[in-house]
């Protein structure tokens, strides 16, 4: 990022409260905002700085802090930088507000985060199942979804070494080697 | 019923003609049946990657008979080739009711095994001989083209004894079938395909084609409508 970029970049956010700005290298930003400033900072962004690609919108469940995290990712064709804008909301009861009017891509973005993490955004135009949509449970990307619980008390397994393995065995096939065999090679 | 019941039960294969010209002709049939199979390959997973050398020059399928089929109803294998999400399953369990008897299934790689390395995922089935009945498994992570063309010959020798009759099991044990998708896709599921008066009209009820979970069936059917046509 030139000197001048950076200059204009500040001018243009100095009326944004609580904007913690981080530069990584020459390409990327991180935004740290609060929840309430970034439509703000969006707007201002894509209306002002030509950021105009909002390549993707990242949720990051942070149980132990009981918060949910929402990463908007903003990047311009004209300066080829990528900013970040990290926002942090409760995780119950997990519901903010759509940047559908700003950027209209979000509403997939949002729709898939609904779908997964069970956050709400109001004022998206749909919020009815996007890709799973033979599924019943939690919102299976949570941290307190068990995955490999659920899959214990759904399916069954096929037997280690079931009936029809001895009559392939004896023609020669089958596993040849056992993992306990195997133990303490390595 | 538990799957190792499953497998205890045998198809009471077709029993010999006392003819013996119809024995001849019945051989025949047989051997014509299981040297010109076409292939229709639900590519669900990874495991498609290994069936462009094994159908194209290097390997070349097609001097056993084998070809790939672009529709189901034309095809008499289905190979699915890879983990089976749910979502996919629905499509397989679909396209598996439309294909015309006789119908063979493979499962080829590990996922349709056991779920493979996707085994902790809440998105896949894991076994799939619980909601079609398979034929044949072709183990490995991926099997190479070797392995499939080794598949494909016993499959053949199973045709051509005429052990290879599974497609019989989903007529004669439904009700299992129908529950282990139940439980998947909620009580509502039901196909296009009237699998119940297929058995009827091949006469291969069985004791188990109803039970519980056909009565759900029954109770939730709706008659199907025709496609709404629009611009």
């Amino acid at each position: 990022m030139s000197e001048a970029d950076s200059q204009k970049l500040n001018v243009l956010l100095q009326g944004i409260e609580g904007l913690q700005l981080t530069q990584f290298n020459q390409r990327r930003l991180r935004a740290d905002i609060s929840p309430e400033a970034l439509p703000a900072l969006l707007a201002l962004l894509r209306g002002r700085a030509g950021y105009v690609h909002l390549s993707a919108i990242s949720c990051v469940d942070w149980i132990a802090e009981d918060e949910f995290e929402l990463v908007y990712h903003l990047y311009s064709y004209e300066t080829k930088i990528l900013i970040s804008a990290h926002i942090r909301i409760a995780r119950d009861p997990g519901v903010y507000l759509s940047v559908f009017d700003i950027f209209t891509p979000a509403a997939f973005f949002e729709r898939d985060i609904h779908e997964m993490y069970g956050v709400y955004f109001e004022g998206s135009p749909d919020m009815s199942k996007f890709i799973l949509t033979e599924w019943q449970g939690p919102p299976p990307m949570r941290k307190d979804f068990d995955s490999e619980q659920w899959v214990m008390d759904t399916f069954n397994w096929q037997d280690y070494h079931p009936d029809w393995l001895q009559d392939i065995e004896q023609k020669g096939g089958g596993i040849v080697r056992t993992p306990e065999s195997r133990r303490g090679e390595e | 019923m538990t799957q190792n019941e499953l497998e205890k039960i045998e198809i009471s294969t077709q029993p010999k003609r006392t003819n013996p010209l119809a024995n001849v002709f019945d051989d025949l049939v047989r051997f014509c049946r299981s040297r010109s199979m076409f292939m229709l390959h639900y590519c669900t997973g990874c495991g498609a990657i290994e069936l462009p050398p094994a159908m194209t020059s290097r390997f070349d399928m097609e001097r056993l008979g084998i070809q790939p089929m672009v529709t189901p109803r034309q095809a008499d294998i289905l190979l699915i080739t890879g983990y089976v999400s749910i979502k996919t399953l629905k499509r397989v369990i679909l396209t598996y009711e439309q294909m015309g008897s006789p119908k063979y299934v493979i499962g080829i790689c590990s996922c349709t095994v056991n779920g493979g390395m996707y085994w902790q995922s809440y998105a896949t089935a894991k076994k799939l001989d619980e909601y079609l009945p398979v034929d044949l498994y072709i183990a490995g992570c991926m099997p190479r083209p070797e392995a499939v063309m080794e598949g494909m010959q016993q499959l053949m020798q199973k045709i051509k004894t005429g052990e290879a009759d599974s497609w019989k099991k989903y007529y004669s044990h439904y009700d299992y079938y129908l529950g282990n998708q139940q439980q998947l896709f909620g009580n509502n599921w039901q196909t296009p395909t009237d699998i119940i008066g297929e058995a009827e009209s091949y006469q291969l009820m069985g004791p188990q084609t109803l039970g519980e979970h056909t009565k759900i069936l029954q109770q939730v059917q709706k008659p199907l409508e025709p496609l709404e046509m629009k611009l």
